[in-house]
């Protein structure tokens, strides 16, 4: 009966946090185990008492400083420096700006709504089409959760156990694949179709640009090399990433009017409380998976399909995908983590920090899928194309990015390498 | 009436859940400027990590409210108005049973009846009940941890708040809201 339950709320369109709580209620009322509910309150509190959670509010408020202190346009004009000049200009300037911004903002979705609105009309403006502009930015905004500061990473580290720092240095050298990648799909694409001409800037218009994004630049900086060289841990970063922000856009760009911060502060509790909470929720629905010994019995039937873990890598990407499609990645993150981690470590081996990568690169991938496809959605409601027009532009990303996982999944160093 | 108690706490909340947002800010500020002095205050943490947990409980009760969280709407934007609507109240009276079952839960686990028969005597409340919620410390703080749990009380009270007003008033058009 639990799973129905489950089933049926989940696609009843009740808030995820209050399924899994329900469906814990339900499965202990069931069992007759009634004396967990004496802990269930406590149990619902501890799950989120720890220490690496106070990174997403700081993250998020990083990104929110810094989508109001007027860095995007910079590091927008900082990126037309290095590629400005070639075929298809825009495109890849789309691409290292979005690099950028990955390295600040932790969130595909918020990414995706601030590039659209900033790199769409300027590529629309220059002869590109919509369509194809808008699925740029989409895919540009996959770099978020990867490249380092990543909201995923942070919860799959707290589920996980492991810590969050290096879990951050595991993304890098993937981030950077993407963005390779990326790049040679748009000269691919550009082989086929007609691209713009970019124009290189005059040696004093670079020098400012760059000098513009020097600030902006800072952010990143402290937050990857506080947790690469061990100065700070990273909700340490994230709180230091977050006063340099506040700094720069107040001071320096003179765009941010402390008056505004307290909307800010309110927009970070509210997001960060919705992933927080979801988390809270998690750990009470962690009782129905251990008591149902749910990794053991799915292990049990895995194993006997395969002893290979990148024969078993392929199958949870495969299952991943699916999920990824129905339902938002960090909520599916928090639900699949607990029953496929143990299964991935105890049976085949796989190390904890490629398991998170290649987990939540695919879960990711979700966001620009329909039918649940939120990025894409962002992504079309930001630069007006229709969510058709865009994927009709965004398939041979997507395919890009379902080569990387393969890769990524059958090379394990690319993740472990930094660690 | 309760409509717009419920609005109204809702607003509390999340002022509160912003306050709380900014001292996790300056706590962890302050743990990065005091341990680069070599001056590390040691309840920082502890203190940070408390912030972030009532910060968490208060506006995820006012997202009940702002019918704000996150769901799967896949079979919800499938149906047409009048079972958008059904569904909807569906919602709702399960939030409803949430914040029930929740004040059952922190009923069973704070035994109010137990501690007035005790005469507010928490050792003797121990004695009777073996429940040590009343007594449990916090690490580093130097208070007794139910004042940090007191956040759960506020939040089955406007769990049940707005459950109770949702399910009296019309329904809106629902909006989905995520952040990946």
């Amino acid at each position: 009966m639990t799973p129905f339950i489950f089933a049926a709320l989940l696609f009843g369109a009740v808030p995820i946090a209050l399924v899994l709580i329900l469906t814990a209620v339900w499965y202990i009322a069931e069992s007759g185990n009634t004396v967990l509910f004496d802990s269930f309150m406590q149990q619902l509190f501890s799950g989120v008492e720890n220490y690496g959670l106070l990174a997403i509010p700081l993250f998020m408020l990083t990104g929110e400083l810094m989508n109001e202190g007027g860095m995007t346009t910079r590091l927008i004009n900082a990126a037309r420096v290095f590629v400005g000049g070639f075929r298809g200009g825009l495109a890849y300037i789309n691409l290292l700006a979005n690099m950028f911004m990955a390295a600040i903002i932790g969130s595909a979705a918020s990414q995706i709504a601030v590039m659209s609105r900033a790199m769409v009309p300027a590529m629309e403006a220059e002869g590109y089409d919509k369509g194809f502009a808008a699925a740029t930015t989409a895919a540009g905004g996959l770099l978020a959760p990867v490249i380092p500061p990543s909201m995923l990473f942070v919860i799959y580290g707290v589920l996980a156990q492991i810590p969050i720092g290096d879990m951050f240095l595991a993304g890098i050298i993937p981030g950077f694949i993407l963005v390779v990648v990326f790049c040679l799909v748009i000269t691919l694409i550009g082989f086929f179709r007609e691209m713009p001409k970019g124009v290189w800037m005059t040696r004093k218009e670079a020098q400012a640009a760059l000098l513009a994004c020097l600030p902006a630049a800072l952010i990143p900086v402290s937050i990857i090399g506080g947790i690469l060289f061990g100065i700070a841990t990273p909700t340490e970063s994230a709180a230091v990433a977050s006063l340099i922000a506040f700094l720069i856009g107040w001071l320096i760009y003179r765009e941010i009017k402390p008056a505004r911060l307290g909307t800010l502060f309110a927009r970070t509790a509210r997001n960060a409380s919705m992933v927080i909470f979801m988390i809270a929720a998690a750990n009470v629905f962690g009782w129905v998976i251990i008591y149902e010994a749910l990794p053991q019995k799915l292990a049990a039937l895995i194993t006997t399909i395969t002893a290979d873990p990148f024969t078993f890598l392929l199958i949870v990407n495969i299952a991943l995908l699916v999920v990824g499609m129905l339902i938002d990645g960090i909520a599916a993150l928090i639900l699949v983590t607990p029953i496929l981690l143990p299964i991935a470590m105890n049976n085949y081996n796989i190390d904890p920090f490629h398991f998170g990568v290649v987990m939540s690169l695919n879960l990711v991938l979700g966001l620009l899928t329909p039918p649940v496809g939120v990025g894409l959605y962002i992504a079309s409601a930001m630069s007006g194309a229709s969510p058709g027009q865009i994927l009709r532009a965004l398939w041979p990303f997507l395919l890009a990015v379902t080569g990387v996982l393969i890769l990524l999944s059958y090379v394990p160093w690319l993740s472990t390498a930094l660690i | 009436m309760l409509a717009s108690l419920s609005r109204s706490w809702a607003r509390v909340e999340i002022a509160l859940a912003s306050f709380c947002a900014v001292l996790v800010t300056v706590l962890i500020l302050l743990n990065v400027v005091t341990r680069a002095l070599n001056a590390s205050i040691y309840w920082v943490d502890e203190a940070a990590i408390y912030a972030m947990v009532w910060m968490c409980f208060l506006a995820a009760s006012a997202a009940l409210h702002e019918r704000s969280a996150v769901s799967v709407t896949l079979l919800r934007d499938w149906l047409g108005e009048k079972g958008q609507n059904w569904l909807g109240r569906a919602v709702d009276i399960c939030v409803l049973i949430f914040a029930i079952a929740l004040l059952y839960f922190a009923w069973r686990w704070l035994m109010p009846l137990d501690l007035l028969k005790a005469g507010f005597d928490v050792e003797a409340f121990q004695g009777e009940t073996f429940n040590f919620v009343y007594a449990e410390p916090t690490t580093t703080l130097g208070i007794r941890k139910i004042w940090v749990w007191s956040v759960l009380g506020l939040f089955v009270f406007g769990t049940l708040l707005h459950a109770v007003a949702n399910l009296l008033s019309p329904l809106p058009k629902a909006k989905q809201s995520v952040q990946t």
